[in-house]
């Protein structure tokens, strides 16, 4: 069942500096039980759609009129979420059905309150829970994310447990509503490369578990690789490419993919050089015309490449880039 | 002729002060313990671990920039010869031309109030260099030209720049006084993967133009395997391994180095590897386990590991490991 | 890059972006602030104010002490020149005579009538009485010392009446034209206020730099210093020392006596500030990387230290004035400053609480106008200084 539908998703903001375009037109959908991997450099626009699903975004954010994000709740009619206005609309959308982990567990814990109350009070919000049951509930979540001595942990503070276990608590807190679809927002960048062993092992298992869909954003294409079904790749603000993850990485079809995954160390192949792409990614304010990527692709044809914007090309089943260069069979004519 | 290493470092311990307790013994913590490490002329030394390994520290107390509690270094070039340990303040002034320290942050590294020019000359200025502001000029350009900088950017001031170049405007203030030793303290780790590769090749190609020495401390084991030729492992302050780069990423000894190697998520969806999942946290540096530091966490821990700490055992020709079981955990890798 | 625009825009746009990226820090600061267009208005009404301070004498009519009441107008009412009335359009400003009575029609209380047909005309740049500029004698033990300085002398003003007087804000109860004891009043809180700050900042760039440069027990011991002058009790202590001046002493060392006091006072919480900053500013990587090439802390807090505050310094400054102000005037007002008849804010406010006054006599409150607009003007700019200052917070990752 298709949980998420996003439709030409463009997101501005006003700024002293004028208009910024931070998300162009990116379309995607999500089926439940599937993890898709949002991935992209600074500047991408990956967090702001994030944050538009849960309409997150700071008051200054602009949603152009087409776009439309839906999101599939059970047999209910899909939820128009740029169209909820008011507090209580949005409670759906916010902690209800959808979730979010962010990068720092830091920040999602107030300091001064216990994790467990911040847990209790979640539910009692939104499940209409008894504060003993939900008691019951989050102690249970604790101890299912692979924190030991979960009921002793409820009522610790957040800066009495370490980073990993944080990021497993903020984990535990964003399950314990049940929501169908979870966000998760680089959550592992900041954990040590054993720990982030272990909490991918967590999230894969919750999948399985709980049959929730999940939007994760990293710019790690490894952790991708082993949690993800699908990947979308975006590069300042445009969707390039999407697709299966075994599609993508092992046939991408966009030259910003490509480059992208020649530019990663990897340990299996030692002696090839490390090949950059050249150039610097452009600000937000100087977005370049046509196709965003033209400043930076090895392949670019001028005259056509700069001036206008790339159509979503088929390249395989589920499988689609937004280049020139793709031919009718997958893959940048050379 | 075996030339002698740039640095040598024997015992070395780099204790903190964490809070005065006025009724009952000091708290301190050891970042650094019993720490024994040669890093050769012209090497692309790396130095990995997670947090709370010492790994920062380590490198800090070696540019004397954190005081040094225990054990001695030495640093030998073909000009002079210092004991870190006890630097006068002459040899201290002499020693700030030949090491330097690339810093993680681009952003933060960059006096936000000082033109490029300024930034790169500062080394120069502070350390009366140059003659004159011409000669000063000069060498400022030539550094920045090496750093593949954009010339007319020198009158711009750091907000102009972005991350990368940042990063090069840091590298070319390290080295615009010359020196031998250059420790990079997670310099690729802030930087968008795209634009990494760009200043890993940078420095790559620096070495072998200036024949400098590089301590590269990081914890992303990917790009370590592909620049530096030699490798250390650390673990709460202390040295695990240390080895030729590939024979520490194909035939790793110490648990440890094998648990950090399988965590790296590998790009292919159907090679999930058997990562070795280590259980439990990495203890506070506060309260450091007996025995072997990493025993709580081994998969193979025994009891002797719990009580008594290892010492250095060589393995092969510059590959050392500090476990006590190693050579019995020296199973043919399992095949796949 | 952008291949849409022409080349000449192409062109400019470069300009715009080198001179962005060749911008200083203060230049940065400046370019925000002009953006902000609260901070620019009260920007433009401080400098207006300040300069009606400043050049308060050429612009008084009236020499604001005794010397230049108006017995023939106590408590007038303010005159407003017109231009036109019943009697036709004049191109020049034009007030009417006015004269009084008293009788026991009036309860023998002095009744201004106005003469509608009496014009008298304002004409500018006339001769009044004389003003200098550098105008102070020092008064030392012995006479060698005494110090006696006039000079800058002047006695033109900007307008003036051919009969009479013209009292824009009215008079007060001996006759004093408001106008001009506003204008002066605005100097005198400047200069107080200037004073009492300029000591405070002093006091805290010494105290509060080195707590902050420093640390460790430098910066325990200065600190509690600074604790326990800041929890002494203001108002009592003002009261105290308003006790203890002599009466004998001239305004003008009233004057310099409360603006040091004021001074004295204040400069914790500067200290404090600066402490912070230094602080902070002290483990900025880049002040590392300078130390790792072996700078003397000198070169460091020249260099790196000293401008990274300068902004937040001139801020500070900025904000600390207008409670300068707000302290001498409350304490003049209250009777512990400057008295009359010294002209400041808060001794032309010392009348204004009398009921007579807020029933018959209500230009007294123009001064108090004054005031609340010279505060809000401080801490308007104070803000828009402090938000085009704030963080050169450049996005990070």
């Amino acid at each position: 069942m298709t949980l998420l539908n996003v439709e030409n998703l463009t997101v501005q903001f006003d700024t002293d500096e004028g208009r910024i375009t931070a998300v162009d037109n990116v379309s995607f959908s999500l089926e439940s039980g599937q993890v898709m991997g949002l991935v992209g450099e600074s500047g991408s626009g990956k967090s702001v759609t994030a944050k538009a699903l849960m309409q997150l975004n700071p008051r200054n954010a602009v949603y152009n009129g087409q776009s439309k994000i839906s999101l599939t709740l059970l047999d209910d009619a899909p939820i128009d979420v740029l169209s909820l206005k008011t507090a209580k609309e949005l409670k759906v959308v916010r902690g209800g059905a959808v979730s979010m982990i962010f990068q720092e567990p830091m920040a999602s814990f107030a300091p001064a309150i216990t994790i467990g109350k911040q847990m209790v009070e979640q539910l009692v919000l939104h499940k209409n829970l008894t504060k003993a049951q939900a008691k019951k509930l989050s102690v249970d979540m604790l101890d299912r994310v692979g924190i030991s001595e979960a009921d002793k942990r409820f009522d610790q503070y957040a800066f009495e447990l370490s980073g990993g276990m944080r990021q497993r608590a903020m984990i535990a807190m964003a399950l314990s509503t049940r929501p169908k679809l979870l966000i998760a927002d680089e959550p592992t960048t900041a954990l040590d490369v054993t720990i982030q062993a272990q909490v991918i092992d967590l999230m894969k298992d919750i999948v399985a578990e709980f049959g929730m869909g999940i939007i994760f954003i990293t710019h790690d294409l490894g952790v991708i690789a082993q949690t993800a079904d699908k990947i979308a790749v975006m590069y300042l603000g445009e969707l390039v490419e999407q697709g299966s993850v075994r599609d993508v990485i092992r046939t991408p079809a966009h030259p910003y993919t490509q480059g992208l995954l020649n530019s990663l160390p990897k340990l299996e192949d030692l002696d090839k050089p490390l090949t950059p792409i050249p150039g610097d990614i452009p600000s937000p304010l100087e977005r370049p015309s046509g196709c965003v990527f033209h400043t930076r692709c090895p392949q670019v044809s001028m005259g056509r490449c700069n001036v206008d914007i790339p159509p979503s090309v088929h390249v395989k089943d589920g499988h689609k880039a937004s280049c020139f260069l793709i031919g009718d069979n997958g893959g940048p004519k050379l | 002729m075996i030339e002698k290493p740039l640095i040598s470092a024997k015992n070395l311990s780099v204790t903190f002060l964490l809070g005065k307790n006025i009724f009952g013994p000091k708290l301190t913590i050891q970042a650094v313990a019993d720490v024994t490490m040669d890093i050769p002329r012209k090497s692309f030394f790396g130095l990995v671990g997670e947090s709370g390994s010492g790994k920062t520290t380590f490198g800090r107390a070696l540019l004397n920039a954190v005081p040094i509690s225990g054990g001695n270094v030495q640093y030998n070039d073909d000009e002079v010869s210092y004991h870190l340990e006890r630097l006068t303040k002459a040899e201290l002034k002499d020693y700030r031309k030949r090491s330097q320290l690339i810093f993680q942050d681009p952003y933060a590294a960059l006096s936000p109030r000082m033109t490029v020019r300024d930034i790169i000359a500062e080394p120069l200025e502070v350390m009366g260099l140059m003659g004159s502001r011409e000669e000063t000029d000069e060498r400022v350009r030539e550094i920045a030209e090496k750093c593949r900088l954009n010339l007319e950017h020198l009158r711009r001031f750091p907000h102009a720049f972005s991350g990368g170049q940042r990063q090069r405007i840091s590298i070319a203030r390290a080295l615009v006084s010359n020196p031998k030793f250059v420790v990079a303290d997670e310099s690729v780790a802030a930087l968008d993967v795209s634009i990494q590769a760009d200043v890993l090749n940078l420095l790559k190609d620096l070495q072998n133009e200036l024949e400098l020495t590089y301590l590269f401390i990081s914890h992303d084991l990917s790009v370590v395997a592909h620049v530096c030729d030699n490798v250390a492992v650390m673990y709460l302050g202390r040295l695990v391994e240390t080895a030729p780069t590939r024979d520490l990423f194909f035939k790793p000894r110490h648990p440890y180095t094998k648990a950090l190697l399988s965590a790296i998520p590998s790009l292919d969806p159907d090679h999930s590897g058997n990562v070795q999942k280590l259980e439990g946290e990495i203890p506070s540096p506060a309260s450091v386990p007996s025995g072997c530091t990493f025993h709580t966490r081994c998969p193979h821990c025994n009891d002797i590991c719990k009580t008594v700490e290892p010492i250095v055992e060589p393995v092969a020709e510059g590959h050392n490991v500090v476990c006590h079981r190693w050579k019995e955990l020296e199973t043919p890798e399992p095949a796949n | 890059m952008t291949t849409t625009t022409t080349f000449e825009q192409a062109n400019s746009d470069q300009k715009l972006k080198e001179a962005y990226f060749t911008a200083s820090q203060g230049q940065l600061i400046w370019a925000r602030f002009k953006s902000d267009r609260t901070a620019m208005i009260a920007g433009f009404a401080l400098i207006f104010m300040i300069l009606l301070g400043i050049l308060a004498p050429p612009l008084s009519p009236y020499d604001p002490s005794i010397a230049g009441r108006d017995k023939a107008y106590e408590n007038g009412a303010p005159q407003i020149p017109k231009l036109w009335d019943e009697n036709g359009f004049s191109f020049r400003p034009f007030i009417y005579g006015t004269s009084r009575i008293r009788s026991a029609k009036t309860n023998f209380r002095w009744v201004i009538t106005t003469n509608r047909q009496d014009r008298r005309y304002v004409h500018f740049f006339v001769k009044g009485w004389e003003y200098s500029f550098l105008n102070f004698s020092w008064d030392f033990p012995g006479e060698t010392f005494d110090v006696n300085v006039k000079a800058l002398t002047f006695s033109t003003h900007l307008f003036g009446v051919d009969k009479g007087g013209v009292h824009l804000f009215g008079t007060d109860a001996s006759g004093k034209d408001i106008f001009s004891r506003t204008l002066h009043a605005i100097f005198t809180s400047l200069a107080v206020g200037t004073l009492g700050v300029l000591i405070s900042f002093v006091l805290a760039l010494i105290i509060g730099g080195a707590a902050g440069y420093f640390g460790g027990r430098i910066d325990s011991v200065l600190q509690m210093i600074t604790d326990a002058v800041r929890t002494v009790p203001a108002i009592p202590l003002f009261m105290a020392l308003a006790a203890f001046i002599p009466d004998e002493w001239s305004s003008e060392m009233r004057f310099f006596f409360i603006s040091v006091i004021l001074g004295l006072v204040g400069w914790p919480t500067l200290a404090r500030r600066i402490r912070t900053h230094l602080l902070t500013e002290r483990h900025q990587e880049y002040v590392l990387a300078a130390k790792l090439c072996g700078a003397s802390p000198n070169h460091i807090i020249r260099k790196h230290l000293l401008p990274s505050f300068t902004s937040y310094i001139i801020v500070d400054l900025m904000i600390s004035f207008p409670y300068a102000v707000r302290s001498e005037t409350a304490l003049s007002f209250i009777g512990l400053g400057l008295k009359d008849p010294v002209n400041s804010l808060g001794s032309l406010m010392q009348n204004v609480s009398q009921a007579d006054v807020l029933l018959n006599y209500q230009w007294y409150f123009i001064p108090v106008i004054f005031f609340i607009a010279f505060v809000l003007a401080f801490v308007f700019v104070g803000d828009g200084l402090r938000d085009a200052a704030d963080p050169y917070s450049d996005k990070s990752k």
